[in-house]
């Protein structure tokens, strides 16, 4: 017994012996793992902290940065500065907008200057001044052709000069020549709007921005027969031809500081006792020198011009105004504005007409950021709206385009709740093909469906250099629709959606926050759902009146009708007559009681110049015909226009002969909310930089490559100035390290093993 | 006897692991002994030739730096193969001392491991499979993810851009790349043939 006892026990013993030195060894065995990983984590990764450090080279930031920069030998780097300084007079219907560009030089080169800027699409720009130190040079209005001309002689003369030119009705061009080293020169140009009216509220929008367009490519020529049919006819090739100049560099708000410092003044004089006036997106001090004037001016300085300014009043009356005349004699002729607000009846007994609603929404890279949140929260907003007797459909676009139900279904419940579904789940990214989806929005299925109202309702920040395609496109497929534009973001193109609207006879509803999206799509609302003022017509008792909008259009509820005519003589009375839903309404206005205003003329010969365009568009004019009328308005009414230019000329040259001129086109800030990646870097543009495709180097492979890119670099795409197509660096790192790392760890390893059995044996 | 077979097979793994790093290395360096000779040969005859008879690529430049004594000769093509061997030629950027941006690529942990030594100033020199030298000067240097070098290869001005891994001494590969970037300073012509 006690033998066995003893064996057990000895050999329980070894047993726990041997675990001992088991656990030993493994616990070395760790220690020395550790020990090494340690010291190869030190080798590998000290060097890389330092590396950082002393070399300042190596910071990925601050090498090969903006556009902005410009290098000259010394390494003095800086570039031509702008500030801009908006001086805005409301008087009653009319503003009266300065907008001074300061360009500062503090370069040691002379330097001219270009810089992109947009204005409001209404907006008549009658005058240009340029200052250079003490001296006032006030620009004249000339042909394009021929101001250009004048501009680029003085710019060869060493003259200082500024030219300012009509891109769209919504951006200008104004370009500087010969500032000298350390010089700063004003341009200053003015322009006249009238005031917009909403119900009881009176608005204003200086746009500060001109948002990156997406200019698509020409990929099927369009041609464009005669209409008077002898078969010929000529080809368009590019749907923007001007791409170059509606495109300024656009800098990336993650690496550059905001540039463009801009100040905003307004006097603020509405004619009557003011209520509410408010700054939309920018924080404002407002003072009150009496009831019916405030000074507005930007509370926290100069801001960066990313977004636009709207600030809107309202009268301390309950109920704005219905009706305001407002005259101004110029020459021999009387021009009169007219705003009247028809009475908003309400809906008759019966049921309201049944409605088919087509809504689009863009959801392009452009539309990134804050954006297509807001268009989002707006097109939910009007799913919610609609009613079971409605029909609705959906459409998605970017450079691609959805139609969400094959035909429009009703407003059922699970209609919409798959229609939500599928606009939550939208991603703003790629180009913004509009005209296909415009012209999906507009094929009706059964166009003779006389007891539906068909309204389409188009959600877009309007990017796009060829608005002049999406105007011909409506013009030609409207049929019964009505085209209602929600703006969506901080700098959507105005011109575009006014324009657009105006052809669809329907609305623009402009939305710039997400705070904004419930107000104004329930006005929008307001407007889809209760009739329009139809069949209006103006008569005036007395005089010859040249009338416009020649076609008055339909109103809707709670926006004015805005005429603008001009009198031989201001006597009678005019007569506005029309039907509100089913129920004749008519007006009448003695002219002898109009108030006085200013500017009248220059916004009638701007609305003027509009209907020629419209009609241009429509085909109504011939396009010669049309053009000269604009010419003959531009030039009696002083007003850029496409065709006309102003230019101004310093007659004392200023830059010696010999010195060289360097050119600098200025960037623009991305407007605000937009996103920079979404917008510039969505295209990965692969043909350039295919991995994939390696070809043999050869001559030939070589030429074919080089076309490959520089047709990638024409793909559509938001961008302006030629993007480089991006080279894709190959793996560059082996794991031979690591290998022989693992190796010597692993070699180390059985080495304590071995010793450590060497050692469990030699005691035996 | 089986307590022998655990370090055994551990040893023998290391040694392996080892000596495939060290194969790496060693298969960079001899390579370029070969390219040279290829190269020199390419130089003379005007026409590519293959460093050993089963190359799938063959050598197209040799990349100077006099201060720190390096000489590498680069490859066409940048696949795994190739830049196991050397610097490889980016496709699709333009042959050194053309208009563009010439790319060459290379390890971090081989034939570019000098690049962290290059500094802002110092001459590169290129001569080209045709014998025409190219001098450079390095202007500046970048990080960047290997989608997004920023290189625009139509430019108007002469740039070289020698690419490796980035940092350059992590152990494994990441999606960064560093960038040296260099513009051309003087043509073939004004160089004499005194270097290297």
């Amino acid at each position: 017994m006690t033998t066995i006892d003893d064996a057990s026990e000895t050999s329980q013993q070894t047993r726990l012996s041997r675990r001992m030195r088991i656990l030993l060894f493994f616990l070395v065995e760790g220690i020395a793992a550790l020990a090494i990983g340690f010291a190869a984590l030190f080798l590998s990764f000290d060097p890389v902290w330092s590396a950082e450090q002393p070399h300042a080279v190596l910071r990925p930031g601050t090498a090969r940065s903006g556009s902005l920069l410009l290098k000259t030998d010394d390494g003095y780097t800086d570039a031509l500065r702008l500030g801009i300084d908006v001086d805005l007079t409301v008087s009653g219907p009319t503003i009266r907008a300065r907008v001074t560009q300061i360009f500062r030089n503090p370069t040691r080169d002379w330097m001219e200057a270009t810089y992109v800027y947009p204005l409001p699409a209404g907006g008549a720009v009658d005058t240009l001044k340029m200052v250079v130190g003490d001296r006032v040079v006030v620009g004249d209005i000339k042909e394009r052709q021929q101001a250009r001309a004048i501009y680029e002689q003085a710019r060869s003369n060493g003259q200082k000069a500024a030219l300012t030119e009509q891109e769209r009705p919504n951006i200008f061009t104004n370009s500087v020549a010969n500032i000298g080293p350390g010089e700063t020169v004003l341009v200053q140009i003015e322009y006249q709007e009238p005031v917009q009216q909403d119900g009881n509220e009176f608005s204003l929008r200086v746009p500060m921005v001109v948002g990156p367009r997406y200019n698509p490519l020409p990929v099927v020529q369009s041609v464009d027969l005669r209409a008077d049919g002898n078969g010929w006819g000529t080809t368009a090739t590019d749907p923007v031809p001007d791409r170059d100049r509606i495109s300024p560099t656009a800098l990336d708000p993650a690496e550059n500081a905001p540039i463009n410092p801009t100040r905003i003044t307004v006097h603020l004089q509405a004619g009557f006792p003011l209520g509410e006036v408010k700054s939309h997106f920018h924080q404002v001090n407002i003072e009150s020198p009496d009831t019916t004037t405030r000074v507005i001016t930007l509370a926290g300085g100069p801001v960066p011009a990313d977004r636009d300014f709207e600030l809107t009043w309202k009268p301390a009356a309950e109920t704005a105004p219905s009706v305001g005349l407002f005259r101004e004699h110029v020459g021999k002729s009387d021009y009169l504005l007219a705003f009247v607000t028809p009475p908003s009846i309400e809906q008759a007994q019966q049921a309201p007409r049944p409605r088919e609603v087509i809504f689009v929404i863009d959801n392009s890279g452009s539309m990134g950021g804050t954006s297509i949140i807001q268009a989002k929260a707006s097109l939910l907003y009007a799913l919610g709206r609609l009613q079971p007797t409605d029909r609705f459909n959906v459409i998605r676009f970017d450079d691609t385009m959805d139609v969400l139900f094959p035909a429009p279904v009703a407003a059922t419940s699970s209609n919409i709740t798959n229609a939500t579904s599928f606009v939550s789940a939208l991603q703003a990214r790629g180009g913004t093909e509009m005209v296909p989806a415009m012209r999906a929005a507009l094929s009706d299925t059964n166009r003779d469906d006389a007891d539906t109202i068909r309204q389409v309702v188009f959600l877009t920040d309007g990017a796009i250099g060829n608005e002049q395609q999406l105007f011909e496109t409506i013009g030609a497929l409207r049929g019964r629709s009505r085209i209602f534009m929600v703006g969506i973001g901080s700098a959507p193109n105005t011109y575009l959606m006014t324009r657009a609207a105006e052809l669809g006879r329907g609305t623009f509803t402009h939305i710039g926050s997400v705070e904004q999206v419930e107000e104004r799509m329930r006005g929008l609302f307001a407007r889809l759902e209760n009739p329009a003022v139809t069949g209006l017509s103006a008569k005036f008792s007395d005089a010859t009146a040249d009338l416009t909008p020649a076609a008055l259009p339909d109103v809707y509820r709670d926006e004015p009708l805005v005429l603008a005519a001009k009198l031989d003589r201001l006597a009678g009375s005019v007569e506005i007559k029309g039907r509100v839903g089913d129920r004749p309404w008519s007006v009448t206005l003695p002219l002898a009681n109009a108030a006085d205003g200013k500017g009248l003329s220059k916004l009638w010969a701007r609305r003027k110049i509009a209907d020629a365009e419209v009609a241009r568009t429509t085909r109504q004019v011939s396009p010669e015909d049309a053009d000269k009328t604009i010419l003959a308005l531009a030039l009696e009414h002083q007003l850029v226009t496409r065709l006309t230019s102003l230019v101004a000329v310093d007659n004392t040259p200023s830059r010696p002969d010999g010195e060289p001129l360097k050119l600098a086109e200025l960037p623009i800030n991305l407007p605000a909310g937009w996103d920079f990646a979404k917008v510039f870097g969505e295209h990965p543009r692969q043909p350039a930089a295919a991995p994939t495709e390696r070809r043999a180097e050869s001559g030939d492979a070589r030429v074919g490559d080089s076309r490959v890119q520089v047709a990638s670099l024409k793909r559509p795409g938001p961008v302006i100035a030629p993007t480089p197509a991006p080279v894709q660096l190959p793996k560059t790192a082996t794991d031979a390290e690591l290998k022989m790392i693992a190796g010597v760890i692993l070699l180390t390893v059985s080495l304590l093993f071995l010793v450590f059995n060497r050692r469990q044996m030699s005691p035996r | 006897m089986p307590r022998f077979i655990p370090p055994l097979a551990s040893a023998l793994l290391g040694l392996i692991l080892f000596g495939q790093g060290a194969y790496i290395h060693a298969k960079a360096l001899l390579a370029q002994v070969l390219l040279e000779r290829a190269f020199e040969e390419t130089i003379v005859t005007g026409h590519p030739v293959k460093p050993w008879s089963w190359a799938d690529t063959w050598p197209v430049a040799r990349i100077e730096v006099r201060r720190i004594h390096v000489s590498e000769i680069a490859l066409a093509g940048s696949s795994g193969q190739a830049l196991a061997f050397g610097p490889g030629h980016v496709e699709q950027t333009v042959d050194a001392g053309e208009r563009g941006v010439a790319v060459y690529s290379a390890h971090r942990d081989t034939h570019f491991r000098f690049l962290k030594e290059v500094a802002i100033g110092d001459e590169i020199d290129v001569t080209r499979s045709d014998g025409k030298r190219f001098r450079y000067r390095a202007d500046g240097s970048s990080v960047a993810r290997f989608d997004q070098s920023g290189i625009d290869p139509l430019t108007d001005r002469y740039e070289l851009v020698l690419s490796t891994c980035w940092p350059f001494d992590a152990l494994t590969s990441g999606p960064e790349r560093y960038l040296l970037h260099a513009t051309l300073i003087a043509p073939d012509s004004s160089l004499s043939e005194s270097g290297s």
